[in-house]
Formats: C-alpha cells, sequence, structure tokens
C-alpha cells in the first residue's frame, strides 16, 4: 500500500498532516505517541514578534462543532527558529503557518523560513489594518497581493495560501492565489462564529466571535475543495471536520491531495495515527494500491 | 500521560449537581494528588476537564459537577460496566516537601475534590481542612475527609457548619497554627482572599486553577492564566497547580 503523496514536488510520506493550531509545535503530541508517523506537521501559526493572544475564555463548544479564539498567541518566528524547528524539523515535514498583520510582516516572515521549512502556509484570515481591520482572505484582489508579496520572499520553499470560507466566492480567491504565486492552497480555515450562554446573557468566548471547526462543518469544507479543485490547477491541502479515515477518503476525492486534521486532535489526541491506519485499510479493502489516485476521483 | 480504555465501576450522585465517577484502568497508573484528567463524552468534540479525587490501585475517582449538556451526558450515559476514554495522568499537581509536615488545604465548591487527593497521597502528614460548600445539600466526601486531623466545615449560607466561606475559616486557624504549607482550590473570589489573608506571612501556598480546555496537553494554547511576570502559563501543562504569587488571580 503506497500512501505516499507528492505536493510540490515535495514528498509526504502519507497525506495526513495535523492542522494548525490544534498541535502546537509536535512536542506535546510526541509524549503520546512517535510523531514521524505523520505526513508532516503544520506548527501553530507564527507571527515575527512574540503575541500574546486573546483573553479567556478561549473556547466553547456546540454540537458537533468548537469554537476557538486563542488569537494568534505564540513564542514568535525566532523562538520557533531556535527551539522549536530544530527539534522538529527531520522527523516530518515542517509547514510552517504563518501570520501577519501587514503586507510587510508577510514579506518579512516569509524572508525568514524561506530554505528553513517544508512548506510556508499563510493565514490569510487575519484583520488587514490597512484596510480598516478587513481579513487579508475576503476579496480576491486581496488574496492575489497578500500571496503575491509572500511569494516574491520566497527563493525556495513552496508556499500554501490557506483559504478562509468567510468570503464572497472561494473558487474566486483560490484562483486569485495562483495568479498570485501560490504553489498550493490549503481550505478551509475556520468559519466565524458566535455562541451565547442565554442563562448569563452573555458571550461564551471572551472575544465574543471565534472559529468554528469540527465534524459539523464538513460538508461545507467539503463543497469548498471541490469548487477551489476545479478552479485551480495547483494542489490542495483539504481539512474541515476531518474524523475518520472515510472523511479524509471524501476530502481527497473531492480534489485534495493531502488533508489536515484539526478539531479531531482534541477528541482523540490519536487521532491523525488512527486515519493513517485506517487510509491504509481503506486503499487495501477498496482495491486502492495508491492513495494519490483517489485526488479527484467522484465522477 | 496516556490514553487508556477504562470500565465506569460507579458514576453516582454524592451531592445536589455533584457526581462521583469511578472506573479502573487496565493496570495501576501513578497519579499525583492535584493531577487531572481529560474523558470523553460519545457525541462530544471536547474531553471534560476533571481533576483526580482519589487514585487507590487500579481504581480512580473523579468528582463532577454538572454544568451543561457534556456533563449531564457523562452522568446519564456512563453506568457501572460502560467503557470509558480517559487520558491520563495530566498536569503538575500538587508537591509537599518531606520537611513540610504540617499541610493546610483550603477549598470550595468543585475544588474540594482535587485537596482529598493531597489527603490520600500525605496520609503521613498532618492534615488541616478547611472545606467550603454552598450549603448542606452540597456537602459530601464525607468519610475522606473525615480523615484530617482537624476538619473545618464551613458553607455560604450557614446551614452545616461555620457560616461563611473556607478562607475565612483558615484565617480563623491562621493565627495559632504554623503551618508549613498550603495547598487551595476554587473560586476566583475565594483564591484572591486567600492570597490577601497571606500576604506576608512567608507561608509557601499552591493554587489549583480552574479554565476552559482544548487539548488538555500543553498544544493548543486555550486555557492560559496570567503569570505576575506578565507572561501567559498554560494550565493543563504548566499547572494547573501554580504558587500563589506567581499568578495574577
Amino acid at each position: 500500500m503506497d500512501l505516499s503523496v507528492q505536493v510540490c514536488g515535495v514528498t509526504l510520506k502519507n497525506p495526513v498532516i495535523p492542522a494548525s493550531g490544534t498541535f502546537g509545535f509536535g512536542r506535546e503530541f510526541d509524549e503520546l505517541y512517535d510523531i514521524s508517523v505523520l505526513g508532516g506537521v503544520a506548527t501553530k501559526g507564527l507571527t515575527l514578534e512574540p503575541r500574546a493572544g486573546n483573553p479567556t475564555p478561549r473556547i466553547a463548544e456546540r454540537q458537533g462543532v468548537i469554537l476557538n479564539a486563542v488569537g494568534l498567541q505564540n513564542p514568535g518566528v525566532e523562538h520557533f527558529i531556535e527551539q522549536d524547528l530544530a527539534w522538529l524539523k527531520g522527523k516530518t515535514r515542517v509547514i510552517a503557518n504563518v501570520a501577519g498583520k501587514t503586507l510587510d510582516e508577510y514579506e518579512r516572515i516569509c524572508a525568514r523560513l524561506d530554505g528553513l521549512v517544508d512548506f510556508i502556509e499563510l493565514n490569510i484570515s487575519c484583520p488587514n489594518v490597512k484596510c480598516g481591520g478587513m481579513a487579508f482572505g475576503i476579496r480576491p484582489d486581496d488574496v492575489k497581493e497578500v500571496t503575491h508579496v509572500a511569494k516574491g520572499a520566497l527563493k525556495k520553499t513552496p508556499l500554501i495560501v490557506k483559504l478562509s470560507p468567510n468570503c464572497e466566492n472561494i473558487a474566486r480567491n483560490g484562483a486569485a492565489a495562483e495568479e498570485g504565486g501560490a504553489d498550493a492552497l490549503s481550505l478551509i480555515n475556520t468559519l466565524t462564529g458566535m455562541a451565547i450562554d442565554v442563562e448569563r446573557r452573555g458571550f461564551l468566548l471572551a472575544n465574543r466571535t471565534g472559529g468554528v471547526s469540527g465534524a459539523g462543518v464538513r460538508p461545507v469544507a467539503v463543497r469548498m475543495v471541490y469548487e477551489v479543485y476545479h478552479a485551480v490547477s495547483v494542489p490542495i491541502f483539504g481539512m474541515g471536520g476531518i474524523t475518520s479515515a472515510e472523511d479524509a477518503v471524501e476530502f481527497l476525492m473531492a480534489g485534495a491531495s493531502a488533508v489536515q486534521v484539526g478539531t479531531h486532535n482534541f477528541t482523540d489526541p490519536f487521532a491523525c495515527p488512527k486515519i493513517i491506519d485506517g487510509l491504509s485499510r481503506w486503499c487495501a479493502s477498496h482495491g486502492v494500491s495508491r492513495v494519490s489516485e483517489l485526488v479527484g476521483a467522484v465522477s | 500521560m496516556r490514553e487508556v480504555l477504562a470500565t465506569v465501576l460507579e458514576n453516582i450522585p454524592i451531592a445536589e449537581n455533584i457526581y462521583s465517577l469511578s472506573f479502573a484502568t487496565e493496570e495501576e497508573i501513578a497519579v499525583r494528588p492535584g493531577q487531572f484528567c481529560m474523558i470523553g463524552v460519545a457525541g462530544f468534540p471536547l474531553r471534560r476537564p476533571i481533576a483526580v479525587c482519589l487514585a487507590e490501585g487500579r481504581r480512580i475517582t473523579v468528582c463532577y459537577q454538572l454544568k451543561g449538556r457534556g456533563t449531564r451526558a457523562l452522568a446519564s450515559e456512563y453506568a457501572a460496566g460502560e467503557r470509558i476514554s480517559v487520558l491520563l495522568p495530566l498536569g503538575n499537581g500538587f508537591y509537599a516537601a518531606p520537611a513540610e509536615k504540617k499541610i493546610a488545604l483550603v477549598g470550595g465548591g468543585v475544588g474540594i475534590f482535587p485537596l482529598i487527593s493531597v489527603m490520600g497521597a500525605y496520609a503521613d502528614r498532618d492534615i488541616y481542612a478547611y472545606m467550603g460548600f454552598r450549603s448542606r445539600s452540597a456537602f459530601c466526601m464525607e468519610s475522606e475527609l473525615g480523615r484530617a486531623k482537624k476538619l473545618v466545615i464551613s458553607t455560604d449560607d450557614g446551614s452545616f457548619g461555620l457560616r461563611g466561606n473556607a478562607v475565612q475559616a483558615f484565617e480563623r486557624d491562621l493565627g495559632q497554627e504554623q503551618f508549613d504549607v498550603v495547598f487551595s482550590c476554587g473560586p476566583l473570589p475565594m483564591l484572591r482572599a486567600l492570597k490577601e489573608c497571606l500576604e506576608g506571612k512567608g507561608i509557601p501556598a499552591y493554587v489549583s486553577l480552574e479554565e476552559r480546555m482544548g487539548c488538555g496537553i500543553g498544544a493548543c494554547l486555550v486555557c492560559v492564566c496570567d503569570r505576575t511576570d506578565g507572561a501567559h502559563a498554560r494550565v493543563c501543562k504548566d499547572g494547573p497547580v501554580f504558587a500563589i504569587g506567581d499568578v495574577k488571580l
């Protein structure tokens, strides 16, 4: 059984990657299982300078989904390079997830990480301070511009642009990222949501709004991967509510070359290795010799 | 830290809105006092972080308050004989140095349960327990609490024991007793009051904090608290037990 996939000329031993923000830099999960079994690790979102994040509570739960508003708490890119990347490198493929408040910040963090990691994944769901706080990932022109700036800073490392579902037309935004120079796309980031404690008449998250993720968003995510797959020619990392090997296969068939698993790491910390094993069994029982045959295989 | 598929031995109400869940693990797991576990409830994306109350061989007991849909499902769906997924042991726990012979426990509400684990682990010390409940209907764990050298119960409404909270009861004894260390867990106002009454006394004190959690193992940065040095700490991994002077309450 060949679970390996090629994305932008980089070989992943399997298509299963824990999604950014749910896995730290891998150290804690490595106490539970050897993380070198993973196809890669998408790191906690990184910024140029350390970020303190939002006040607590930062998480809430609704049927089939969670909401989070961590607010990009991270130790900054320099700390990551010295402390975390040094530990993580060589164990598996490293996808450095990066964020910024300005185009200049995106450019600088990409330049700093170029050549040090296997992929850079651009989080474009952050507010753009120059556009009154509107996220970079909403309008196609902004998506293209931020992608173009990031790509310009990269000489060696392939660029993944992580698309936000909070937009008018995700296929158009995917095409805009491709025009801007994206080597790959990942989707979906979380859907913006809100939860209210009706007894307390208050918000469940200190930040009031947060990103919705988990099994309940999967049909939305599958639809979006399918639409983007038919609008672009670059490979796609699909994600959104994956809890099992069958869910992963659903994303591959919709057009993803690899998948990311986020929220389910909280429900089951062994989610990723279980999905890898499950994929192997699923392929064997369905006469599939290479998992890459499944990409876009929905008729 | 590991995931175990444990067998529920008992899951019963022990006070108003409080359940005691005991489960058996296949092998004995060393749990330090004050550590917690993440319990999976089928159909809910997030595990529930709950402090270990008693760890006796392969039998582990946790107590929880019915607060929302998840804890109500935990109470109704996991009868004796059911299998339950538990991630444990998590967090740092309470530690008393060998020279710390006289330990004060100051607990309020569900905060009494992690402190009961201290009584089991440090049975050779002199334990002075100051335990606060909302009212008589919330009182529980009588036999476990009875192991303390001195036990002072208080209730907010005065329906049982002293009227007032556990810190007020503790403060009355603070003048006469020379405590080597204080361990506490309970609502934030109670912890703040404890910090205030210990100000300048030079007695080491540790508090266990509660926060909504994502992963429970230190990866997601959901359950942070503010340290007095300005940095964030992860309640699940760096805590839940902190020196009282190290965190903003």
